[in-house]
């Protein structure tokens, strides 16, 4: 049985777009072209993903993201333009999975759409506890992390923040999700906090700290753990 | 009507010493000479009391007169009896003569009175006229009204002005009923009185400050018992400078709002031209592609399929870039907009600008060498990566060979500076390099016309400069300095 996607955009060339480019990578696609509409189809149509587009006329789909969070671990990519930046933190924060920025290539589409998928379940399943990229692994598990087969020695702050990024693998994790589950909640703001530790484990798993192969920088967003 | 000593027990007190100087006189002097001489110290007395006080101590003193003369020195003396025709004529031609004497010199002093008024209140025009002339704003001329008008009318006179939405501003000071009659003012542009209703409260009038068929305001007076028309005259006069001076202000004021409002549209229409320009290439290579792949397919080549869909990815592509771009130099040019600033880490904005660029630079053209430790900055980090990929991406186009990256630290500025190995750019261009759309087409190269205005926008909204110098060896070097703000401590390491 294929997989079923839901896509939410209300511009219909790209809706066609989209729907014809899953559809060749063998999914079933359902479309709605409002908030409306999607959260209808979200309780009877029962998609395993959902690819949300920012801007819809009738709202900001912080209230989709909430109350698809409440019942299930539904991936849930957010699709944005650039000048969204607010409203698109503020639905990552709220629980969606990944985002998108328009314009975007098939490639990319598909690539987030991977990600989240492999991640779907993980509430009911065991986490990710392995990750493994070029010379880089980490075993959760066994705390153990190898760069080129060295054993690489991290604080257990650096330990915090890195197993975050591998249980999230491939999808972004924001600031302010990274801040509380690593510091704490009264830490949300201290976003100096992040850039001063990524910085330690860039320079401790990096090759060049500077265009990092694992440790990607969403600008103004949060951080990726790269999978591909 | 005002006499020269003011006030009224004065002036009865120097009636009594008047009459008491002559007859006192006329009893010193009375072995020596005759009743002639005694009358013409009484009618000295007279005439200074004509000149000194007013019609009605003059009249007085002028019978005193008679009656002290009879008293005292027409015989018989000692009594009110007049014995013989000739004194009596005189007393009668003397009475006649001060009351003659009072009634002139009132009348002069009167009409000295009213052109020295006049000729105060023509100076008071003129010296408000020259002050209207070099006030700049409404609230200066109002000041200036209100002065005026406390100087010529006491301080019960008062000004109001419209607000924006034409309707008398609020000022507390301003009784209701005085409130009413500006009011009225602004609605017929006409003074109000006793002949218009509504009358206000006696002897008060208002004016409107009108000039050219519009109303800034009204002015109201209490009118003087003496003279009310030619008050109200001079109220009329100091009403209408007021008018013209705020109709000057506004004319003024409208005259740049237009002034303002055509440089806007300039600038828009400059930015509209060049960016539809910038716009339509790539759009007639996306269309020109597609089309011909809709039409012609079955008779392209795969290698001449794939170069044209290549063609519409990168037009694509080019088109987002200056959508970003034009879309940041719109938010920057926004004073009301703020920065979304945090603490930022140079690393990463180059490591994500980087990410973005590669795909540009398969040869790996750019070699950045970014000190470890660099300090945090407040930064937008958004636009910093904006601004990175702009000069990258300039650099990647205008230059064949490598390309570097480099920061370091100097005192309290960070620098980031990209250079290539161009053509460079000639001293004289530099200046017009940053400004929206000055490019010139030298390298038949499109697009950096934005980037480096956005690029200097954003150094400019932090604090930074942006600065292009030429490269021992050739080439450009364009260097980004930030201000490096003291290092936010970690509370606690846990």
């Amino acid at each position: 049985m294929s997989l079923r996607v839901l896509v939410v955009e209300d511009d219909r060339e790209i809706r066609t777009v989209m729907q014809s480019a899953l559809a060749v990578e063998g999914f079933e696609v359902v479309t709605a072209v409002s908030l409306s509409e999607a959260q209808a189809l979200v309780r009877h149509s029962a998609p395993d993903m959902v690819l949300l587009d920012l801007g819809l006329p009738d709202g900001d789909g912080t209230e989709l993201v909430r109350e698809v969070r409440q019942r299930s671990n539904l991936p849930l990519i957010i699709v944005s333009a650039r000048d969204q930046e607010a409203q698109k933190i503020r639905l990552l924060d709220a629980g969606a999975d990944d985002y998108l920025s328009k314009p975007f290539s098939i490639g990319e589409l598909l690539a987030r759409i991977r990600v989240a998928l492999r991640h779907r379940g993980t509430a009911l399943e065991p986490a990710v506890t392995l990750h493994e990229l070029d010379d880089l692994s980490i075993n959760l598990g066994t705390r153990l992390v190898l760069r080129a087969g060295q054993p690489v020695h991290l604080t257990p702050t650096e330990f915090k923040l890195l197993a975050r990024l591998v249980r999230s693998a491939g999808r972004v994790v924001t600031h302010r999700q990274l801040l509380t589950e690593v510091w704490g909640e009264a830490f949300s703001a201290h976003t100096h906090y992040l850039r001063l530790y990524m910085g330690q484990l860039r320079a401790k798993i990096e090759r060049e700290p500077a265009e990092p192969r694992h440790l990607l920088t969403e600008i103004g967003v949060g951080y990726r753990l790269a999978t591909a | 009507m005002t006499a020269t000593v003011r006030q009224p027990a004065l002036r009865w007190a120097f009636v009594i010493l008047l009459l008491t100087s002559a007859t006192m006189a006329g009893l010193l002097i009375d072995p020596y000479v005759s009743l002639t001489s005694q009358a013409m110290l009484y009618v000295l007395a007279v005439e200074l009391a004509c000149y000194r006080l007013g019609q009605l101590e003059a009249a007085v003193c002028a019978l005193g007169a008679v009656a002290a003369l009879n008293f005292f020195f027409v015989p018989p003396r000692w009594t009110f009896a007049v014995d013989q025709r000739e004194h009596l004529i005189a007393l009668a031609v003397m009475l006649l003569v001060a009351t003659l004497t009072s009634r002139l010199a009132t009348g002069m002093r009167r009409e000295t009175q009213a052109a020295r008024l006049s000729e105060g209140r023509a100076r008071q025009l003129q010296e408000l006229a020259t002050r209207l002339s070099a006030s700049s704003s409404a609230h200066e001329v109002r000041a200036l009204g209100q002065a005026a008008l406390a100087a010529a009318f006491g301080p019960t006179a008062c000004l109001a002005l419209t607000n924006p939405q034409d309707r008398l501003e609020d000022t507390p000071a301003l009784a209701p009923e005085v409130r009413a009659g500006m009011e009225y003012c602004l609605r017929e542009n006409a003074a109000n009185g006793p002949d218009s209703a509504p009358d206000v409260r006696p002897r008060t009038r208002c004016l409107p400050l009108g000039e050219q068929g519009r109303v800034f305001g009204a002015v109201a007076i209490q009118l003087p018992g003496a003279q009310p028309s030619e008050s109200l005259e001079h109220a009329r006069a100091l009403a209408s400078l007021l008018a013209q001076a705020l109709w000057r202000l506004s004319l003024n004021a409208s005259m740049l709002a237009a002034r303002g409002e055509a440089q806007r549209q300039e600038v828009l229409n400059t930015f509209l031209a060049s960016i539809s320009h910038d716009l339509r290439t790539p759009l007639a290579t996306i269309l020109g592609a597609s089309t011909s792949l809709q039409t012609q397919r079955d008779r392209l080549s795969p290698v001449q399929q794939a170069r044209m869909l290549e063609s519409i990815t990168t037009e694509a592509r080019y088109l987002g870039t200056l959508t970003d771009n034009t879309l940041q130099l719109a938010r920057l040019s926004n004073p009301m907009q703020e920065l979304h600033r945090d603490w930022e880490s140079v690393e990463e904005i180059v490591g994500a600008a980087l990410a973005r660029v590669r795909p540009q630079d398969p040869m790996r053209r750019i070699r950045s060498e970014i000190p470890a430790n660099l300090p945090l900055l407040r930064a937008d980090p958004v636009l910093l990566g904006q601004l990175l990929v702009n000069l990258l991406d300039n650099a990647l186009k205008y230059s064949d060979a490598a390309i570097g990256l480099d920061a370091e630290v100097r005192q309290d500025w960070l620098e980031l500076c990209v250079s290539d190995r161009g053509r460079g750019i000639p001293a004289t261009e530099r200046a017009a390099l940053f400004r929206p759309y000055s490019r010139g087409d030298r390298s038949g190269q499109r697009g950096a016309g934005l980037g480096l205005a956005v690029c200097d926008a954003i150094a400019r909204a932090h604090g930074g400069t942006l600065a292009v110098t030429d490269r021992t060896g050739g080439g450009s070097r364009f260097c980004l300095r930030l201000p490096v703000e003291p290092q936010h401590p970690l509370e606690e390491a846990p």
